[in-house]
């Protein structure tokens, strides 16, 4: 029994040569795996690109995970399909309202007030807020009405559209935001590494629909208020335009890192542990490591 | 409720039937819709012109209701209307005089919902023929600062309503869109048009087109207009 255990066992790699790129690699594939353990992680999923070096490395980076509130990211992409296409404007105005639809049973639902308190967008119930700052409080403060507010906008069809016109595999929207007969019934979005890495270039290249859109899309995700992931790893002088996600079990980050005199790299982040466990570090050990082995140093 | 508040105001009242194509293609004028249960209703044909939103926000139809409260829509209206001038069916003082005796009984202030007033027939939430496409329906979703989300507000306020006229009807407290109410008060007065006492109701039918469609047609206009008559110099 202990034998089969040691044998499913990720073993760790020998210590690489020093000073060239697969030295590096597996210097971090070790790194990682002792994160995992370290972190006792059920799962653990990485996808980066560094358009300064064109160095590419991934780790499960094809393993579905629940998106948590990533898909935020689908949602924003589909908003700025519609924008792009001239069919929404982001000066519209939209209703702020607590009422869904669930996908399940098309029976209405109210999302908790105590579990998303962003009085932001919760102080314009009756009111309107526009579809931008919509748009920013869904992906600066994970805002779930706003998001559920901008699903109803543009719609699931849609949303999952865009993800296909870009050829986006590995992301997967049925939903909005805490519609908890879908969560039941197992119908949940999910994403993989690789999946999220694909939109998040494509934007930072200017490639999804548009330059302008791609630049409105970053300047939203650069203000990012929650720095817990992928910016906890880096020097504080790093931009990070990103998206977290969290549920009990969950602990992701995906996000386009800006560091002073040279391109941007792209890295995706995403853990799932026992939700008795509660997230750690893990995302934020992740992030350093790649950025040591970028940089070639260590960042302490 | 003075036929001429409105027009005191400097609102003028329009027949659709003489507005463009897109206009008339969305606030569908005289045509038949089916409500719910497949009874037939005539859209209403009189409206009111609002030519600004400094108009809408000072003209009042009521001591405490401002016209502007019964036009707030969000992106489901259809685009032309958030633009102006803007087209509101004249039965649209009628509710605001109900509404303002629904605010006395009450005893604080009423707060209409976003698409809670006029919403065309082309407003994505009009599927089937509704009072808010007659401008006789309100959506309250506050009152006072009480924001209604539980039964006991909702039906405390339906009583109200109710109690204030035959005429008036709300949604009972429940989950079902169009049938019930879980986060406001619905409160109708039915499919009420208002015909304003200065239009006379000689024509009956909506043109098909702006254009007149044969020669003859043309002429007939063109000797209603008298010759041309050159522009004087100023």
């Amino acid at each position: 029994m202990v034998a089969r255990a040691k044998k499913n066992e990720e073993r760790l790699p020998v210590p690489p040569e020093k000073d060239s790129v697969a030295a590096a690699e597996v210097s971090l594939y070790r790194n990682v795996l002792k994160i995992k353990q370290e972190h006792h992680l059920a799962d653990l999923g990485i996808s980066f690109y560094d358009a300064d070096t064109t160095i590419q490395w991934s780790y499960n980076a094809d393993h579905y995970f629940h998106a948590a509130s990533t898909m935020k990211l689908a949602v924003l992409l589909g908003v700025f399909r519609q924008v792009a296409r001239g069919e929404l404007a982001l000066d519209a105005p939209v209703h702020i309202r607590n009422r869904f639809t669930s996908i399940v049973n098309q029976e209405p639902y109210m999302l908790d007030l105590g579990r998303d308190a962003d009085p932001d967008v919760y102080g314009h119930l009756g009111k309107t807020l526009t579809v931008r700052e919509l748009a920013y409080w869904m992906i600066t403060k994970s805002s779930n009405l706003a998001t559920n507010l901008l699903v109803d906008v543009v719609g699931i069809p849609t949303i999952q559209r865009g993800l296909d016109e870009l050829e986006i595999d590995g992301m997967k929207v049925l939903r909005g935001v805490e519609d908890t007969r879908a969560f039941e019934a197992g119908l949940n979005n999910e994403v993989t590494a690789n999946g999220l890495l694909k939109m998040l270039r494509l934007i930072a290249d200017g490639k999804a629909y548009s330059q302008a859109v791609c630049d409105e899309m970053l300047e939203i995700m650069l203000e990012q208020q929650y720095r817990s992931g992928i910016p906890a790893g880096l020097p504080k002088a790093a931009r990070v335009a990103h998206k977290t996600g969290n549920i009990s079990t969950v602990h992701h980050d995906a996000g386009i890192v800006y560091l002073e005199g040279r391109k941007p790299y792209v890295l995706v982040i995403l853990t799932s542990f026992p939700a008795e466990q509660g997230r750690g570090k893990a995302v934020a050990e992740v992030s350093r490591d790649i950025f040591n082995a970028l940089a070639g140093s260590v960042y302490e | 409720m003075s036929s001429e508040t409105a027009e005191a105001q400097g609102l003028k009242v329009v027949d659709a039937y003489d507005l463009d194509d897109e206009l008339r293609s969305i606030l569908k004028p005289g045509e038949m819709i089916r409500d719910g249960q497949g009874r037939r209703h005539r859209l209403p044909r009189y409206f009111y012109e609002i030519p600004s939103h400094e108009v809408a926000l000072v003209t009042r139809l009521t001591p405490h209701f401002g016209l502007n409260e019964f036009i707030f829509s969000d992106l489901k209206e259809a685009s032309r209307l958030h633009g102006y001038p803007r087209y509101v069916p004249c039965a649209i003082r009628i509710l605001a005089f109900y509404l303002e005796q629904f605010r006395n009984a009450a005893g604080a202030s009423l707060h209409i919902a976003v698409n809670g007033g006029y919403r065309s027939p082309s407003h994505k939430l009009s599927l089937n023929a509704s009072p808010h496409m007659w401008g006789t329906a309100a959506d309250v979703y506050r009152v006072g600062t009480n924001i209604l989300k539980t039964r006991e507000a909702i039906e405390k306020y339906n009583d109200i309503a109710e109690d204030l006229s035959d005429e008036v009807s709300v949604l009972p407290y429940g989950h079902v869109t169009g049938k019930n109410a879980d986060d406001h008060v619905h409160m109708d007065l039915g499919y009420i048009t208002l015909v304003p006492r200065e239009i006379s109701e000689d024509r009956m039918e909506q043109p098909q087109e702006n254009r007149p469609r044969f020669a003859f047609e043309e002429r007939r206009r063109k000797d209603r207009r008298g010759p041309p008559v050159e522009a004087e110099e100023t």
